[in-house]
């Protein structure tokens, strides 16, 4: 499979209308199409404005907390005095997405858009575009626009002609998972390691550099223009009917055992069931879905019928019992194994934590022990127990979510599919240790 | 001015603080330890080891009381069910990788792991894996490092980077892999680094040098002052079996906060000297000979007779040895003098005003205060004629040269200073470890030191004997206690007027006209 | 330091053999240039330190000791703070790697779609036999490494720079042919 697949019918391309078409790449190209045209009208507007029809679009941020955007950027103090900082958190290193890397690809202006706007409705004449360093084509694809924009006058000292400055600089992660998270991201901009910091003082009051910051996903940056030019009740019409929490078009990362693997942007409120039958496929031949984590690999796990039922929307995932996340969605046939999953993903979280909480640090290396030996048929009856028991010691009392995430992967691996860790403990014949009686 | 108080309650006991103060300090005003590894208060926060996790009413998740600042009307409970649980969870991780070495660890018995296992930890494990394993690594300095039991607190990280203002100390790798590393050919060597051992709650960062010598549980502790330099800094004697193992520092924030250099540890080695005087002797017929105090005391106040006292007395003299010093010297029209050996100056950025002084030696403050000279050449206005005394001084080679023209010399100290040719009276004395008294410091800070540990033979406190030797000579000196030459000293001496030792308490006053502070 | 039983094993690069050439500094005549141009941006020079990492592992093939020491004499650092960024960030090289630097994704959406497949038909077709090892030929080292973010085309691989999709265990031999 490439990208861009041809649109499905079914989808609304607004952020991916011009994935695949080569000259959107390009300034000119990217003016043709109607783009920076949102930027120079917002250059001449009171950020203030900005602000408020970003908030009445009802944009969220699309990287996976879904906090709404214009508030976020409402909690800037604008005036303080203070430089302020927007970054762009393009760390995209959840198991699962790979829609900001599309973004990237193919309409990096639309990004540099979004962030000259984002970085003057939040008083900032500075954005960072932090991209993982794995991402060599989005770096150099964002690099080259970065510096044509700023050659052609669109960023720079005197941005779009009005005289304001807006820079926007590209800057290269080096492989850490963690810089996803958005303090995380600032340390690694400052040049520490990738830890996130304790909250708070929240990223608005002292963020990068020890001033105030903004960060935002690459899709919430880039639906902005959109927003502006077409107005926020146009965003907020794409939405259920019956929830206006979520609004606008999502960009979905399909993978996994599916037929059709890509991105699809569709409104929010579509039909889950539909989404992954129709759209992408279904399983592939002659296998049948039985699990789906829907959010990137942080969110819950669920089973097939429970995904079927789902709507596709912040709370619609919720009412589902997962989470909407960063819409990395992650399809497992029945030929696989989830506690052979679970274990891999296990093991993806020791490997990134940063070491910093005892819970995680540990937590996530033990996780992984206890599964991987499961997995080898070296499982005990109390093993299931005690990693439900270690997944709550390492829930709600980290610095960050990445030890939670670890813990949420267990937890809905064993709430929906338990009989397939016991069946694997049960063929266990050598314990791996005596048991230790307590006392 | 103040501001406004902050109202809490921690476990069910008000408690009212300055805002911004931490949930971990706050609780101690109440009485309560909340447990903790990372939190150090002379150290930035970090909120790693998630150990200090508190219950705080209406807050629907636990919150790191080190990382969460006190507020109006908090209601905060430490040892709730769900706190108690989360440590216990902390407890567990730290454990799993951790090896079950008490009985070959020098931390044994001061770990805080062991500590907080005992009074809240699971009393088995469940931990069924291999575990962790990385070799000890020498960082230097007097610092080892056992990576096996180390808790990743980073109170040493922070400390080289915050405090002592060298990053010499990083955390290497992340996830399970991670530990504390160094760069190679770049040691702990920085002249405050060996706090870092102190720093370490489990026993992963140690010191070389005592190394396996002795159990924590055997030690005696005892509270004094480190004479390493005119800094002052508050120390605690450890001694086992009237030997002194090592020193630590006692927190003082006007003087040392949490600190001491590894200069002033080192000096405890001093103090284990076996070539002490331990009997009073005089010059007779047949050399040196051992005798009674009383004759002693009789022999030095005949040698004494008509002459002036020309005295050298060490700057790591008491004060209170120092003022009946100053009073011989009055007594006699003599003189009195010392010299402050010098080294290299050695600031401990972090923190305000605290640094390993140039001057080597506690209490040459004290020394001039009480009308003692300091010179290069102290003995250069000895003349024929004095009786030398020499209190504790070390002889350079000039200084023996010009000892020769004394008419008679006694010496009151511990260890015979070397070099010297005659000693009509040997006074043994004690050291500083085997007395109580006061010094101060270059700030003007008079702080006590207390008795740690037995002196050997007869040797008795230098006040003590100077006391007898005045009485002799008809004065009204009739003390029994160090307080009692102190409190001597406050009446005679202005600089001193209006201290005494209870008011000293163990964290010692700046003199009359000093400010209280260390920024002086 | 050497590490026991870890929850992590494919993913390091295994110290191999190195020749002691004499280390050359990097941040001379242009690469200065360069690396000053692009601390005109951050307030502080520390905020440089993974750029000016990026341009040794560029012009060094693996971020060294040596290397180290002299980033942190430019940014006005500590070399023990830069190993423990570096230590930190997985894609800096700690020891030299093969010609080609083979990175295949192994993480969830690869697994299901039979990502070790793909490992062992590199492992194998390289010569290398071992993760993190480096062919006897100096050619190849072939690591795992975690979610390349590129999950809808299972397998991506990056040999060095270059961005690979959909690989299979079919199309390794052919990938090689390549990077010859």
């Amino acid at each position: 499979m490439g990208f861009p697949h041809t649109p499905h019918p079914r989808e609304t391309q607004v952020l991916s209308t011009h994935f695949g078409d080569a000259d959107a790449r390009s300034v000119d190209g990217w003016k043709k199409r109607g783009g920076y045209q949102a930027l120079a009208n917002a250059l001449g507007t009171d950020p203030v404005a900005i602000q408020n029809v970003v908030k009445e679009s009802g944009l969220r941020g699309r990287g996976g907390a879904g906090f709404p955007t214009g508030l976020k950027w409402s909690f800037m103090k604008l005036g303080d005095g203070k430089p302020h900082y927007l970054c762009c958190n393009a760390d995209e290193s959840e198991p699962g997405t790979f829609k900001d890397r599309e973004i990237m690809r193919w309409t990096p202006h639309a990004l540099i858009e979004g962030c000259a706007i984002g970085a003057y409705a939040i008083g900032a004449e500075d954005c960072f575009i932090y991209i993982r360093g794995e991402f060599t084509e989005p770096l150099q694809v964002m690099e080259r626009a970065c510096a044509d924009a700023r050659a052609a006058g669109v960023i720079g000292k005197n941005a779009m002609g009005s005289g304001k400055t807006v820079n926007v600089w590209v800057h290269k992660g080096a492989g850490a998972y963690i810089c996803g998270e958005e303090t995380a991201l600032m340390n690694s901009i400052e040049g520490k390691r990738g830890n996130p910091r304790i909250k708070p003082p929240f990223p608005a009051v002292a963020g990068l550099f020890g001033k105030p910051t903004t960060i935002n996903n690459v899709e919430t940056l880039t639906a902005v223009p959109h927003i502006l030019n077409r107005g926020a009740d146009w965003y907020k019409k794409m939405s259920r009917p019956d929830n206006p929490k979520s609004t606008g078009t999502k960009l979905w990362s399909v993978c996994g055992n599916i037929a059709r693997p890509g991105n699809y942007e569709v409104e929010m409120g579509f039909p889950f069931g539909e989404f992954l039958q129709d759209v992408c496929g279904g399983a592939p031949k002659g296998r049948k879905i039985k699990a789906v984590i829907p959010g990137g690999s942080s969110v819950p796990v669920i089973p097939w019928e429970q995904a079927a039922a789902a709507v596709m929307d912040y709370e619609g995932m919720v009412a589902a019992g997962t989470m909407l996340g960063s819409a990395g969605c992650i399809v497992m046939d029945d030929a696989q194994s989830i506690p052979r999953q679970a274990a891999r993903l296990a093991r993806f979280y020791a490997h990134e934590s940063c070491a910093q909480c005892t819970q995680c640090r540990e937590g996530t290396a033990w996780t992984t022990k206890i599964l991987e030996r499961i997995c080898a048929g070296d499982g005990t009856a109390e093993d299931l127990d005690t990693l439900l028991s270690i997944g709550d010691n390492m829930t709600g009392k980290t610095i960050c979510v990445l030890s939670d995430s670890c813990a949420t992967v267990v937890s809905s691996a064993l709430q929906y599919f338990r009989p397939e860790f016991e069946a694997l403990i049960k063929r266990t014949t050598i314990h791996a240790v005596p048991q230790v009686v307590a006392r | 001015m103040t501001a406004p108080m902050v109202n809490l309650t921690i476990e069910g006991r008000p408690v009212a603080v300055p805002p911004g103060t931490n949930l971990v300090e706050a609780a101690k005003q109440a009485g309560v330890l909340i447990p903790h590894y990372c939190y150090h208060p002379g150290l930035p926060v970090a909120g790693v080891c998630r150990m200090c996790l508190v219950e705080v009413e209406k807050s629907p998740k636990l919150a790191p009381a080190c990382a969460t600042a006190v507020a109006e009307g908090q209601v905060v409970h430490v040892h709730s069910e769900k706190a108690r649980e989360a440590r216990k969870g902390v407890l567990e991780m730290l454990l799993i990788n951790h090896p079950l070495d008490c009985p070959i660890c020098d931390q044994s018995g001061e770990c805080e792991l062991q500590d907080y296992t005992y009074q809240e930890g699971r009393a088995d494990s469940r931990y069924r894996e291999p575990k962790r394993f990385n070799p000890v690594e020498d960082f230097g300095g007097d610092v080892m490092y056992v990576p096996n039991r180390c808790i990743l607190c980073t109170r040493c990280v922070r400390f080289m980077d915050d405090v002592a203002k060298d990053t010499v100390l990083n955390v290497t790798e992340r996830g399970d892999r991670a530990h504390i590393g160094k760069f190679e050919g770049k040691d702990l060597t920085h002249p405050w680094a060996a706090n870092v051992v102190d720093l370490c709650p489990v026993g992963a960062l140690l010191s070389k040098d005592f190394l396996n010598k002795a159990r924590a549980w055997e030690l005696d502790r005892t509270a004094s002052v480190c004479t390493g330099c005119s800094q002052g800094c508050n120390i605690i004697v450890e001694t086992r079996d009237n030997v002194v193992m090592r020193f630590r520092p006692r927190s003082n924030e006007a003087v040392n906060e949490f600190f001491m250099c590894d200069h002033g540890r080192m000096n405890y080695r001093g103090l284990n000297r076996r070539d002490r005087l331990e009997v009073p002797t005089i010059l007779g017929p047949r050399g040196h000979e051992a005798v009674d105090w009383e004759v002693a005391i009789d022999a030095a106040v005949r040698v004494l007779k008509g002459k002036r006292a020309y005295v050298l007395a060490s700057p790591n003299c008491s004060n209170e040895t120092l003022h009946l010093l100053s009073r011989l010297v009055k007594k006699t029209n003599g003189v009195g003098s010392f010299r402050v050996d010098q080294g290299i100056e050695a600031p401990l950025p972090g923190v305000t005003d605290l640094a390993l002084r140039a001057d080597r030696a506690a209490n040459g403050r004290g020394a001039e205060l009480v009308g003692f000279t300091r010179n290069e050449t102290p003995l250069a206005g000895l003349q024929a004629g004095d009786a030398l005394i020499i209190a504790d001084h070390a002889l350079s080679r000039a200084d023996l040269e010009m000892a020769g023209r004394a008419s008679a010399v006694i010496v009151l100290s511990s260890t015979m200073p070397a070099g010297l040719a005659r000693a009509d009276v040997v006074l043994p004395t004690c050291t500083v470890v085997e007395e109580e008294g006061s010094f101060t410091n270059l700030r003007g800070r008079v702080q006590r030191f207390l008795q740690a540990k037995a002196a050997p033979g007869l040797a008795r406190p230098g006040w003590y004997v100077l006391a007898d030797v005045l009485q002799a000579m008809g004065e009204s000196t009739a003390f029994f206690l160090a307080r009692d030459v102190f409190q001597d000293l406050a009446t005679s001496n202005p600089a001193f007027a209006g201290l005494s030792y209870d008011q000293l308490g163990l964290r010692g006053l700046p003199i009359a006209g000093q400010a209280a502070g260390v920024a002086s | 330091m050497s590490h026991g039983p870890s929850a992590s094993g494919g993913a390091t690069i295994k110290a191999g053999h190195h020749g002691g050439e004499p280390y050359t500094p990097v941040f001379v005549g242009e690469m200065k240039a360069r690396l000053e141009d692009l601390l005109g941006r951050y307030p502080t020079r520390q905020a440089g330190l993974l750029p000016a990492l990026w341009m040794v592992q560029e012009a060094r093939g693996w971020v060294s000791e040596e290397g180290m020491a002299e980033v942190a004499t430019v940014l006005g650092v500590t070399p023990a703070y830069v190993k423990g960024v570096v230590t930190f960030y997985t894609m800096y090289h700690q020891h030299p790697v093969g010609k080609y630097f083979i990175q295949v994704c192994t993480t969830s959406p690869c697994h299901v779609c039979g990502a070790e497949d793909v490992v062992k038909a590199f492992l194998e077709k390289t010569g290398c036999g071992e993760l993190g090892v480096t062919s006897a030929d100096g050619r190849y080292t072939v690591i795992e490494v975690e979610c390349l973010g590129a999950c809808g085309f299972a397998t991506p691989v990056m040999v060095n720079a270059d961005f690979l999709e959909s690989v299979t265990p079919e199309t390794v031999p052919e990938v090689l042919k390549r990077y010859a």
